[in-house]
Formats: structure tokens, sequence, C-alpha cells
């Protein structure tokens, strides 16, 4: 044998000998090309782009609907939990297999855990067999490639991170004397000639592992003799100066494993995560033995389009690991009997989230130079949630769809957050969710009408010596003179004039007269001042009508306006980023938490209070009926002229919620803050998952009974009576005439202090 | 006009941006935290506010003791960031925070999270005396020594009594 071989590698060896003779400088370029390719092989890779992860936990608050929807974005399926990336659920009963996953900040096991959801919250948490820990992190769902520039997709894959039988059975079935051969194995080119001879047609392919790399990597699949004798030399080349390992492992990450759409899947990473929705790292033997068989012809053996053919090929697979001690019977015969259980990744997940992306590409683009986010493999982690992403496309939808006056008339975009840290949880630009276009969210810029308010008066109330929540403020009609146009004179929505009005309410009723008096005292500088402070750049309007929000501005930016609001004065830049790795996890930006507490923290406080009472006293009442569950949600509604637009901005301590309605063509819609957008957030935040408590009040505020509405102190027992915070010393001095009735007027039972 | 839009985007993408890098972290100094945490015998405060917490919480707050242990404050931030995420309104946790990012030399979120932890907290007791000595270094440290000034003041008024038992 040994002497044959011999034989066989002289004759070749003589062969050469005669090319160099007749074509010397051919082969040294071929050797040379295929050394200087390989070695600088740039493996273009898509930059990728996560959701958050889940954390799971006992105390997490979450529905079943929500969680199902979280876990098939992670790419777990119903299934036997046995297998990773499986999970069973039984009512509220939930067994999980939860593959391993490399996270931001380091790799995460897999584990087999067993949960139960009691009222929207995890009860329990177990872990299958031993004692685990109390926290399980799932895979982030894959949101989608970032500017895919070419048409093919990788995952690239470390040789020692592929599994010991995809290594072992690709020799197995591809080329068996891989770890012997040099390149080409003539003894492997004579069986398949002899095969492929006696059957009178290709049956049998005699290239080897390293010939196949060549062909995938350098050349052009035509079959014409030249071609397999350029990919012997390259081969031979390859051999010669790379060892085993190398060649492995990019032939591993290089075969070309069929289509998504337009873009060709290269490698078992890439194809593992499209056909199963795992990484391959999580495959069962069956599932290794699909991708294998598809080498031979990914198209052929296309587990979708020819099933039976690729199940009888993986049939065939399993048997060669059966022969060649891969597997033992016993898991033989399980894999044989298993369905082809395919669960296709398409590429358009791209564009489900495309709005979301939009964000995250803008995001880098002021970091990264456009050549750095291409073909290099960025692993990009966001703060979006799959399920809260879900429900506020539903909500949109079905919002709009309930009040439009014609099919198809509105548009719409939502901005959700956790306010706390500025983390951008879910973005709708368009009714239609996924429709790539004009991103609403980002880029409608639109009149925002009463949601400026509550910043008119938050400088009124950043000035306790001059305000309070119950001072009287006057509505009535106003004339202001402005250069070189008419006076502009103010309507309210009502056409009515309320006359004298405690502060609150002029707010909580949307009292344009009333904002205007009060704006025109305070300056419309402050105002631009203020919307710059809080991270927004209104533009230059130096019209007074700005008090009411003729100002033009995006949902998003709308949403950077009420951070500090609902985050209890502390204020924080919007993000959709959390960190950024190479393909191999290791850090390149992270994105932290970070916060500043803001100057008028206490009159920020006052205002929250005074939405508190917009809600359930105000212009968004009805959210007392539409939302019954949330106590403790504020909010603004906002409506522009001719009813062009119609805004609600709302939040709870968990949640932080824009939505804008209207037409794109910015015709009036006939639409109001209060009946279009308000009853499409109520349904966002009727699904959302609710877990925080009573909010805090800062130091410097107390409470007073006061004799509502005048702005006169009380007490508990006056008819009509309300408990108001104050920053301290601000309160009014002026008894109210109940008191009189009291047999201890003057006492300080009067009013009571929160600690 | 969608010119103009686009630049207003991409200013507040820059400005977004701008807080994603860190200030260059001068010398990391972890005696910092043993600062903080050190209460005197005298300052021994007289009320105590332990809450009950997730066990999930917990095991991220032992996992970050740890890497502050190790030098690692890169990650021990980490391990709470994933904390607070889970807790945004857990004083204990925003004061761990805090501490740590006092120990990078982070000098504004180190006041910034003690700030949001006194808020959110018990405003007595030790965790009271940890945040406004927290402020009182982060201040210092930036030359605003008035402010620090009043921060130590504002420190000892976090000692009260512990209620009377009957």
């Amino acid at each position: 044998m040994a002497v044959l071989r011999r034989l066989l590698i002289t004759c070749l060896l003589f062969c050469a000998g005669l090319a160099v003779g007749a074509g010397g400088p051919w082969i040294w370029w071929l050797d040379r090309e295929a050394g200087i390719r390989f070695a600088e092989r740039q493996w273009t890779q898509n930059s990728r782009v996560y959701a958050r992860p889940l954390e799971l936990y006992q105390g997490l608050a979450i529905s079943l609907e929500d969680l199902l929807v979280e876990l098939e974005s992670a790419g777990l399926r119903t299934g036997n939990p046995d297998q990773p990336g499986r999970f069973r659920h039984n009512g509220q009963r939930l067994d999980i297999h939860v593959p391993g996953f490399v996270h931001a900040d380091g790799p995460e096991p897999g584990a087999r855990i067993s949960l139960r959801l009691d009222r929207d919250t995890i009860g329990e948490l177990r872990h299958g067999s031993t004692q685990g820990p109390s926290l399980v992190r799932l895979p982030p769902a894959e949101l989608g490639a970032l500017l895919p520039l070419d048409d093919s997709d990788r995952t690239l894959i470390a040789l020692v991170d592929f599994p010991p039988l995809l290594i072992a059975g690709i020799q197995a079935v591809e080329d068996r004397s891989f770890n012997h051969h040099h390149g080409i194995d003539p003894r492997g080119m004579v069986r398949a000639a002899w095969a492929n001879l006696r059957h009178g047609q290709v049956v049998q392919g005699g290239s080897t592992i390293t010939q196949q790399l060549v062909k995938n990597l350098f050349l052009s699949p035509d079959r014409s003799l030249l071609r397999k004798v350029n990919e012997a030399i390259m081969a031979i080349s390859l051999e010669r100066r790379y060892g085993k390992a190398a060649i492995l492992e990019a032939y591993l990450n290089e075969v070309y494993l069929g289509q998504d759409g337009a873009r060709a899947i290269h490698g078992f990473g890439r194809a593992s995560e499209h056909y199963f929705g795992l990484p391959v790292q999580a495959l069962a033997a069956e599932q290794l033995a699909v991708l294998i068989g598809m080498v031979r012809g990914a198209s052929w053996y296309h587990p979708v389009r020819n099933p039976q053919r690729a199940r009888a090929r993986r049939d065939r697979v399993l048997d060669i690991f059966l022969e060649t001690g891969l597997i033992d019977p016993a898991s033989h015969a399980e894999a044989v009997s298993r369905p082809l259980d395919i669960n296709i990744q398409r590429g358009q997940r791209g564009q489900r989230h495309g709005e979301f992306l939009d964000l995250v590409a803008r995001q880098l683009r002021s970091d990264y130079r456009e050549r750095d986010l291409s073909g290099t493999g960025l692993r990009i982690h966001t703060t979006l949630s799959p399920s809260a992403q879900q429900r506020a496309e539903r909500a949109l939808a079905s919002g709009l769809a309930s009040v439009e006056r014609q099919p198809g008339e509105l548009q719409g975009a939502i901005v959700l957050l956790e306010p706390n840290s500025g983390e951008i949880r879910a973005l709708v630009g368009d009714r239609q969710a996924g429709r790539r276009g004009f991103n609403r969210a980002l880029d409608a810029r639109r009149q925002v009408g009463s949601v400026i308010k509550p910043f008119v008066y938050l400088i009124a109330l950043a000035q306790p010596d001059r305000f309070h929540l119950a001072t009287t403020l006057h509505d009535e009609p106003i004339s202001i003179s402005v250069s070189g146009q008419e006076p502009w004179q103010p309507r309210n929505y009502d056409g009515q004039s309320h006359g004298p009005v405690a502060l609150m309410d002029a707010l909580a009723l949307s009292y344009n007269q009333a904002t205007v008096a009060l704006g025109q005292e305070l300056g419309l500088s402050g105002l631009f001042r203020l919307l710059r402070q809080l991270g927004v750049e209104p533009g230059s309007a130096p019209h007074p009508s700005a008090f009411l929000g003729a100002l033009d501005l995006t949902p998003l930016q709308v949403a950077q306006l009420y951070q500090p609001l609902a985050a209890e004065g502390y204020s924080t830049p919007l993000r959709a980023i959390n960190e950024v790795t190479d393909a191999r996890g290791q850090e390149i930006a992270r994105y932290p938490m970070r916060m500043r507490p803001i100057r008028d923290r206490e009159a920020l406080a006052l205002l929250d209070f005074a939405l508190r009472h917009a809600v359930t006293e105000g212009t968004a009442r009805s959210l007392s009926w539409r939302l019954p569950g949330h106590s403790d949600a504020r909010g603004k509604t906002g409506t522009t002229n001719d009813r062009r637009d119609a805004w609600f901005v709302g939040y709870t301590q968990d949640w932080l919620g824009v939505v804008w309605t209207g037409r794109d063509d910015n015709a009036p819609a006939g639409i109001s803050g209060s009946a279009t957008a308000l009853p499409v957030w109520a349904e966002l935040f009727a699904g959302l998952p609710v877990s925080a408590s009573g909010r805090s009040w800062p130091e410097g505020i107390e409470w007073y009974w006061i004799d509502w509405p005048s702005p006169l102190l009380a007490s508990e027992d006056c008819p009509g009576a309300k408990a108001l915070p104050f920053i301290a010393d601000s309160q009014p001095g002026l008894y109210s005439p109940c008191m009189n009735a009291q047999t201890e007027p003057a006492s300080r039972r009067a009013w009571w202090r929160r600690p | 006009m969608a010119r103009i839009g686009i630049s207003l985007i991409s200013i507040c993408t820059l400005l977004l941006a701008a807080c994603a890098t860190q200030p260059p972290a001068p010398v990391e100094d972890r005696s910092l935290i043993e600062q903080v945490r050190a209460s005197e015998p005298e300052q021994a405060p007289g009320l105590q506010v332990f809450p009950l917490r997730n066990p999930a919480v917990d095991e991220l707050i032992s996992a970050a003791e740890q890497a502050e242990r190790d030098g690692d404050l890169g990650r021990a931030a980490m391990l709470l960031e994933r904390a607070i995420r889970i807790e945004p309104r857990d004083p204990e946790l925003l004061q761990n925070m805090a501490e740590v990012r006092l120990a990078q030399g982070d000098w504004e979120q180190a006041e910034s999270n003690a700030s949001r932890s006194f808020d959110v907290g018990p405003r007595v007791g030790e965790l009271c005396q940890r945040n406004w000595r927290t402020m009182a270094l982060a201040r210092e440290r930036t030359g605003r020594h008035e402010e620090a000034h009043r921060a130590r003041e504002r420190m000892q008024e976090c000692r009260v009594e512990p209620p009377p038992r009957f």
C-alpha cells in the first residue's frame, strides 16, 4: 500500500515537474496567489444587532403571552426541552432549555429551567437537576444585520468552538483521509473515478476538504479540467503553507450552505442560525447531519424545498456517523426517528425591526466611520424589548384603525422607553410594522401643541416665591402684539374663557389663554433655554404661540423632553445601544447608564403631581377607565390647530410612552390628543408589565391641605380640601374660612408632612 | 426642512453619543470606597433599614462585590447596571454604583447615583451617611468645597434615634 502511495506521489511529482517545465510561471503564480489570498482573506461579516437579553428571575413581571414572544424572538421553539433551544409550556408552567450565549459581558452557559407564572409574575424558577443561579439570561433576539453591503452572510466560529461531532463528522463524510493527505487524495480520486465510471455518471466527488475550500475561496464554479488542475495545485500549496487546523477552520466557515433570499449563507455558524435558529454548538446530531448533508449540494438537499431528499441524505450521514463510531446505535436510532425540524430564520428579521435599526445605525454612525461598520462583524447589543415592540406595533395599528374616518388615512409613531435608564424599548415609525420608509418616530417633525405646556409651568414652579400649584391664573381673552404681524389672540379649545383658575387646573384642563398669560409673564427665551437644557433644540420661533406648542419636534425629541419628568428629576440621554463588541465578544464601546440630577427637582415633582391631576380630572381623565390598573399613570394630551396632530405623552414608574398620530400631508385630520392618541397609548400600556411601587418625593417637598381651588390653607376636615405638595415655605399664608369653624384653627394639625 | 431635520437628528445623536464616552478615568482609587463605607464608631447609626430583596439582585450584588475585590471595577459597574435594570429604585444598588464610580474617578456619576440613592432611600441611617459622604467626596474632588461642606453637614442629620420599643 505504502509502495503504491509513494508511487502515486512520485508520479504526481513527475507530472508537476513536467508542468514546471511547461508552465512554471503559472504554477508559481498559483502557489503565491493561494498563499496570499488565504492569509489576507477578509471574512466579511455583517454587524449583527441584538435586542436586550431578557433576564428571568423569580418576581419578574411578565405575562405568559409576552414570555412566549420573548422566547420565540430569542430563537427558542416548542419541543422537547431535553434539547437546547426547546421549551414546553403547560398552562402557566414552562420547561425551558435555555441555550448558552456569549453576551456583551461574557458567556452565559445554557440552563435547563422550569418556571411557573403566577398572575403575570414569575412565581418560581427552578433548575432542572442541580442548584443553579437565581438569574437566567435568555440569548438576545437577533434583530437583523446592519448595513448588509455584500451579498453573503457568515457567523465566524473558531475551530475549538465547533462541536466535536461536526468536526469529526464532516471528515467522515467528505474526506476521511483529511488528516493524512497533502491537499489532494489520489486514492480518493481513483475511487471516485471508478465509482463514476461504474455508474456512468458523477456519483462521488474525489475532492478533499482542502480542494473544496480552494474551490469555494478562489475559483469559479465551472467544471473544466484546467480548473481541476489549478484547484489541485492551490490545494497542495495551502497544505504546504498552513496547518490542517487552519484549513479546516476556514472550510467550516466558508462552505456554501444555501441562500437567505439574495444573500449566500457561508459556513456552519450562519447556516445553523438560519435553518434552526440556534447557535451551532446547540445543534443535535440529526441537525448537524442535515447541514453536513447539504455540503454536497445545498440546493439539491435543501431541507425546505426538497425535504424528502434532505431527510434521506441526513439519514445517510447519520449512518456514516454510526459506521465510523461517532455515535452509538441508540443515539443513531433516536436521531433517525426525529423529523427534520427546520425553523428558518430569515434575514427579513432585519426589516421587521427596521425602524429601530435605523436609530441604532444613526447612533453608531456618529461614533464610527461607515467602513468600520460593514464587514467587520460588530455585535451591537441594544435596548429593544421584542415583546414591548410587538405590543407597540399592534397598539398603533389597531388604535388608528378604530378612530380614523377613512381606512388608511392616519399615520402614527410610538416611542417607548424605560425612563430611569433612558433605554428605548420600542420604536414604531409606521402603522404597518416593518414597512421600510419614512420613519416618523425619528423624522416626523410635527407641531407638538399642548404637549409643550408642562415646560411652561415648570419654569413657573421653579420660582416658588411666585408660583405654586394653587396659584390663581387668569384665563381671559388676551391679545399679544407681534412685530410685523397682526396681534395674536389665542383661543381655548372649547372657545370659552374660564376666568380665575388654579395653576394646576389650567395645566390639567389645558387652557390656552391662561397658559399664554403665564408664559408672557415668564418670557419666551426661558422656555427655549429650558428645552435646550433638556437636550432638545427647538429652533428659533420667536412667536408667543410657542407657549401653545407651535414648535416642530419629533416623537423621539418629545420623549427626551419628558424623560427627567418620568425619572423623578434625573435626566439621561435616550439610548438604543448598550454595548458594541467585535465578533469575538471583545468590548469595543460601552454606553453606560448615566444620569444627572436636574436642578429644579422639587419643581419637577410638583409638575409630576399636576400631570397626575390631568389624568384623574383633566383632559386625560378617560385613562381612569381605559387603564384602571395603572393608578400611577401621568400624562398630557396635545392637539394642534385644525386637528392636524394628536399627541399623548404618558408615563408610569416603569415606562414612558410618546404617541403621535396625524396625516402625512399635514392636512386637518379631525383628531385630538384625548380621542386619538390617548387610546393608542392606553392600549399599549394596558399590556405592559407593572412592577414599581409609588414614587418618592424630594426632600424639600411638604404637603398641605388646601381649600381647592382657592390658594388657602385648610384642614382635612374642610369639604373639598385637597392635599398638595409645596416646595418648603412656598405654601399660602392665608387660611380658608372653613378653618374658623375648627377648634384649633392655627394648629399645625392643619397640614401634614410626608417623610 | 428635511435637511434641518436630519441635521437636528444628527445633533441629537451626537449629544447622545457624547454621553457614551466616559471621561478618561484617572487612577482607580478603591480606598475611596472604604472611606465611604467606614462608619466610625461614634457615628454608628441608630436606625438601620434592611429592605427585602430579590435573590437575583442579591446574586448580582455579590458578584459585583467580588469583582470589586478583584479590582475589576468595570465589571462591577456592569453587574450593578444589570441589577439596576431589575430594580431601578433600589437605594443600596444605586449607592454601590456611586461608590464604584467614585473609585473609578467618575465624580459626576458618583454624585448623581448617590443623590438618586438618597432620594429613593430611607434618608436616615448608614445608607444616608454613605450617600452624603459620597456626594461630599465627589464635590471635593471637583473643587466644590462649599457644596462638599454642606453635604458633610447634611450627613450629620442622617443619625436618628431608633424608635422606642415597648
